[in-house]
């Protein structure tokens, strides 16, 4: 029985993850959500539809949101990739996680990750956001469980926290 | 109450927004031998033969196993064992396992599949009712495509159609296939150690899926351990077994490893059972003043490949087929068949829901003939209190009107704050509601539902939780409760009756849940039914454990174990504030005394069957939740497109036990009931093969799709269950579907008879209107409400 498997060549990645320096062996063009999860361990980042529809598995990419599963490996060299488990800093939450818990807009959890790190690269990126806005950077983001008013809540909450602090 | 009705923050939430929540597909170790699963190539088909010599001879496979390597009886379903775990002598669908390959990595294993050579006879497959029972149909199983049936006979419906209505419609009505599309793909691990096989996988019931796996793998049930990881949704899409006896069969067969299987969405699509697409002929009959009389429902379910909860799918489309509304004569026959699709089972709303779909549409064709306004209708019919419902169960809290009256209140509040609570005004703004849009062929609609729901199993079937509660040395109270998570809020909703039933502060309790091991048995996470049945049996345990406790205090305070209050871990004389005693304390002296601080409890209330010959029964559910939504749409008639403007939603759920987690229910269940009516349908190919296998064709609802949804949390205290609980799980999604088609049919002024109503079939219903010369190019209510 012949097969046609192509045989790939292992890369020695190196790229900052979580503020840290992480260097692996994997195949370039193998999906760095599954070299998050299978192959560093880091099981924070969650895949669903795995291809690019559900936005479960983003992560923030030199700062940018992007779909963990259809970035290739191989992308990432040398570049810095954050994942939810990097967003607390110094076991302080990110105002957008502190946002999600204070307005309960996780039922399930399973979307929660992907939609914070959207939330997290649209409140930092767009300073002079407006109400539609916050839709349009959680549309690429599905959740089944909330009905997502009260993902939207938080990330308004969260959105005139970092922009307008309120005044004491 | 100091805690029940609080909106205190879910336990887990913390865990879940830093992402080390762990669910099945995270538990995942290198090391861990890969499992994958072999599915049918076709549809229909006797399976020939089967060689797996060139798969177990490819290096890093470590074994191949078909339907002869399964020790047990190699079937499963949760109500007749019909599916077998890999199928033996025939597929009858798509996504039918036939073998599975256990690896040292995915990619060994993957590679595998594809050396197995199964030899078919295919045969012709079935799709549609009429080719299930045309008469040289090949049978899916040996005693026929017709699965079974469900009927009720009140009065005479017939006869009453006949001579009694003044006025009556009829029509076919639509809805289609499904999917749960819960995001977190079945995955999870087992390893049996040479005598216990322990299985990590998520599911809705970890007891019922231990007795499935032990009877279908030959083990027995205590050899079994089930452990519920963190589980991301179900929403029936976890009842039957998905993913349990395939790790569990490769455990068995590798003593000693770790096993693990993660589906693809591809695979969890095509492998899960979904909802029912039925076919039901509704005939309603009523008098000239809107008072229904009659109802004559014919429906026929496609209940696919399996059994799976048909049977109690069809009993629950029968018992709601004319919803909260008082209808003396009802003839109802609702036939299951078998095809080659899916297996169909429980999803959200369990029959009812399709079958809410139809009377309320129908209740529309009813207004609109009658040129009634349609809140209108509904108050005439609604039932009152002690009314009874479509199986002639009586109501005594019948609070659908009540939900009618505070949904119109909502409406009319988004758009005259002032109208408070004065329910004629509310009624003002709602006649007064306005049609005006941009543009004429921009059309506004108004939809709206009232819908019922039978909470818990019912119809005499077995439906109890049991809870244990203990005091441990850090005087923590461990809560141990077979019941499951799946992201309902439900370990917190334990934490606030526990607490509130002892009178101490929430952070003191502990809760274990949904491991066969370690929790006794608590029913399914389904029925809309665990707040209020593990709620019960928890309140019970804890109020067992409190009167031990105040039986000790009545030395201390020296009165009446009565007269003694504890709240927030401090025991008061009520009255006098003065004299308090620390729960700790109270402990310690309980302990001194050897009074045992562990107690467990059980719930279990009874319902009796429904009849087989006329479907009806004096109790066929313990409780019944009402509800009624509103739902505001503009169409774009030029398009099909459907924009939801407002979507009120009104539920009685008894009381709130957490009021935020109720509203997270409603507004959930709202969108996917917007999904159903507007966006999702599975759709097969003509070799049984689902073509929208993904979310980049299966549509579901994005956050553009969904308007702010006003939930309106109705408590009429219901004295049975826990501190007046009863329950909200489905009832939103039920409500939420009828109400948008509603509102397009307000809308463009004919109703969409096959479901979803996506943007082609709306404006194929627009053309196929004005070609039947049942289209205005300018809706004189747009005219009349542009110049107000």
């Amino acid at each position: 029985m012949s097969t046609t498997k192509i045989e790939s060549q292992k890369m020695e990645l190196t790229f900052t993850l979580n503020g840290k320096p992480c260097v692996v062996e994997v195949e370039p063009e193998k999906p760095l959500l599954e070299v998050l999860r299978m192959e560093i361990g880091l099981m924070g980042t969650k895949g669903a539809c795995l291809e690019g529809e559900c936005g479960s598995c983003t992560v923030l990419l030199d700062g940018k949101a992007v779909n963990s599963c259809l970035v290739m490996a191989g992308q990432v060299q040398g570049r810095e990739v954050t994942t939810i488990e990097g967003l607390a800093k110094d076991g302080t939450l990110d105002v957008v996680q502190e946002k999600f818990i204070e307005t309960g807009a996780a039922q399930c959890g399973y979307c929660t990750p992907g939609l914070i790190l959207a939330a997290k690269y649209f409140i930092d990126s767009m300073p002079d956001a407006s109400e539609d806005d916050v839709i349009s950077a959680l549309e690429g983001n599905i959740c089944r469980c909330t009905g997502y008013n009260k993902i939207v809540e938080a990330v308004r909450l969260a959105y005139r926290e970092v922009h307008r602090p309120p005044e004491d | 109450m100091s805690i029940v009705g609080k909106s205190i923050t879910r336990i887990d939430a913390e865990e879940k927004v830093t992402g080390a929540t762990r669910y099945g597909g995270d538990l995942y170790e290198k090391g861990m031998l890969h499992v994958k699963v072999l599915r049918a190539e076709h549809a229909f088909a006797e399976i020939v033969s089967i060689d797996t010599s060139a798969a177990l001879a490819l290096p890093g496979v470590c074994g191949v196993y078909t339907a002869k390597d399964v020790g047990g009886t190699n079937r499963h379903g949760l109500i007749r064992r019909d599916q077998p775990v890999l199928a033996d002598t025939m597929v009858r669908y798509k996504g039918d396992p036939v073998a599975i390959v256990v690896a040292e990595n995915d990619d060994v294993a993957r590679e595998a599949l594809r050396l197995i050579q199964v030899e078919y006879k295919p045969l012709k497959p079935i799709h549609t009712f009429e080719e299930a029972l045309a008469p040289d149909a090949p049978k899916l199983h040996p005693e026929g495509n017709l699965m079974g049936g469900k009927r009720i006979r009140k009065g005479d419906a017939e006869r009453a159609l006949r001579e009694e209505c003044e006025i009556v419609v009829e029509d076919t009505i639509e809805t289609q296939t499904v999917d749960h599309a819960f995001l977190d793909l079945e995955s999870g691990c087992a390893l049996y150690d040479g005598d216990m096989l322990t299985i990590w996988v998520s599911g809705q019931w970890v007891h019922e899926e231990r007795r499935l796996v032990a009877l279908a793998l030959g083990l027995p049930v205590e050899k079994v351990r089930i452990i519920q990881p963190a589980t991301g949704g179900a929403f029936g899409g976890r009842e039957d077994l998905s993913i349990q006896c395939f790790v569990g069969l490769a455990a068995l067969k590798h003593p000693g490893h770790k096993v693990y299987l993660r589906y693809s969405r591809a695979e969890s699509m095509a492998a899960r059972h979904k909802r029912h697409a039925l076919r039901i002929h509704y005939t309603m009959g009523a008098k000239r003043d809107g008072r229904l009389v009659a109802a004559k429902v014919t429906v026929w379910s496609d209940e696919g490949a399996y059994a799976s909860t048909g049977i109690a799918v069809m009993r629950k489309a029968s018992s709601h087929c004319t919803g909260p509304y008082r209808v003396p004569h009802v003839w109802a026959d609702v036939y299951g068949v078998h095809t080659n699709n899916n297996p169909t089972g429980a999803m959200r709303g369990f029959g009812a829901a399709q079958l809410a779909i139809a009377y309320e549409g129908m209740l529309d064709r009813l207004a609109q003939e009658l040129g009634m306004d349609r809140v209108e209708i509904r108050r005439r019919n609604v039932l009152r209190h002690g009314e009874p419902i479509t199986t002639n169960q009586i109501i005594t809290e019948a609070t659908a009107g009540e939900c009618l009256d505070r949904a119109l209140l909502q409406f009319a509040k988004g758009i005259d704050p002032s109208v408070g609570d004065d329910l004629a005004a509310a009624q003002r703004v709602w006649e007064s509601r306005s049609y005006a849009t941009r543009a004429p062929w921009l059309r506004r609609g108004y939809g709206v539902s009232v819908v019922c729901f039978g909470l818990g199993y019912g119809d005499a079937f077995p439906d109890a939780a049991r809870a244990r509660v203990r005091f441990n040395e850090r005087n923590e109270l461990e809560v141990y409760t077979g019941a499951v998570e799946v992201g309902q809020g439900l370990l917190t909703m334990v934490v606030q009756v526990a607490a509130e039933a002892l009178g101490i502060e929430p952070e003191r309790v502990r809760v274990f849940a949904a491991d066969t091991h370690l929790t006794p048995e608590a029913g399914s996470s389904s029925a809309t039914r665990q707040t209020y049945f593990t709620g019960s049996a928890v309140k019970l345990a804890c109020d067992e454990l409190r009167e031990r406790l105040l039986d000790v205090a009545e030395t201390y305070f020296g009165v009446h174990p009565f007269e003694i209050k504890i709240s927030n871990g401090i025991l008061t004389k009520v009255g006098d504030s003065g004299k308090r005693m620390e729960i700790d304390e109270l402990l310690s002296e309980a302990r001194r005394r050897g009074v045992s601080l562990e107690t467990q409890a059980l719930f279990k209330p009874r319902t009796i069957r429904e009849r087989d010959e006329d479907g009806l029964s004096p109790r066929a559910f313990v409780t019944y939740l009402f509800g009624s939504h509103i739902c505001q749409v503009l169409v774009d008639t030029e398009t099909g497109e459907v924009r939801i403007e407002r979507h009120i939603a009104a539920h009685d759920v008894g009381k709130a036990i957490n009021p935020e987690l109720v509203i997270g229910q409603i507004q959930g269940g709202v969108t996917q009931g917007i999904g159903m009516a507007l966006m999702e349908e599975v759709i097969y190919g003509s070799d049984g093969r689902i073509l929208n296998a993904g979310f980049t064709d299966y549509i579901l609802p994005s956050v553009r799709d969904v308007p702010n949804i006003e939930a309106v949390i109705v408590e009429h205290e219901d004295p049975t269950g826990p501190f007046g609980a009863h329950g909200v799980g489905e009832p939103p999604l039920i409500g939420a579907t009828p109400a948008v088609l509603g509102a397009i049919h307000d809308a463009i002024g004919v109703p969409i008879r096959r479901i979803p109503a996506t943007p082609e079939r709306v404006w194929r219903t627009i053309m196929q209107a004005k070609a039947e010369g049942k289209w205005q190019d300018v809706d004189p209510r747009w005219e009349r409400d542009v110049k107000r």
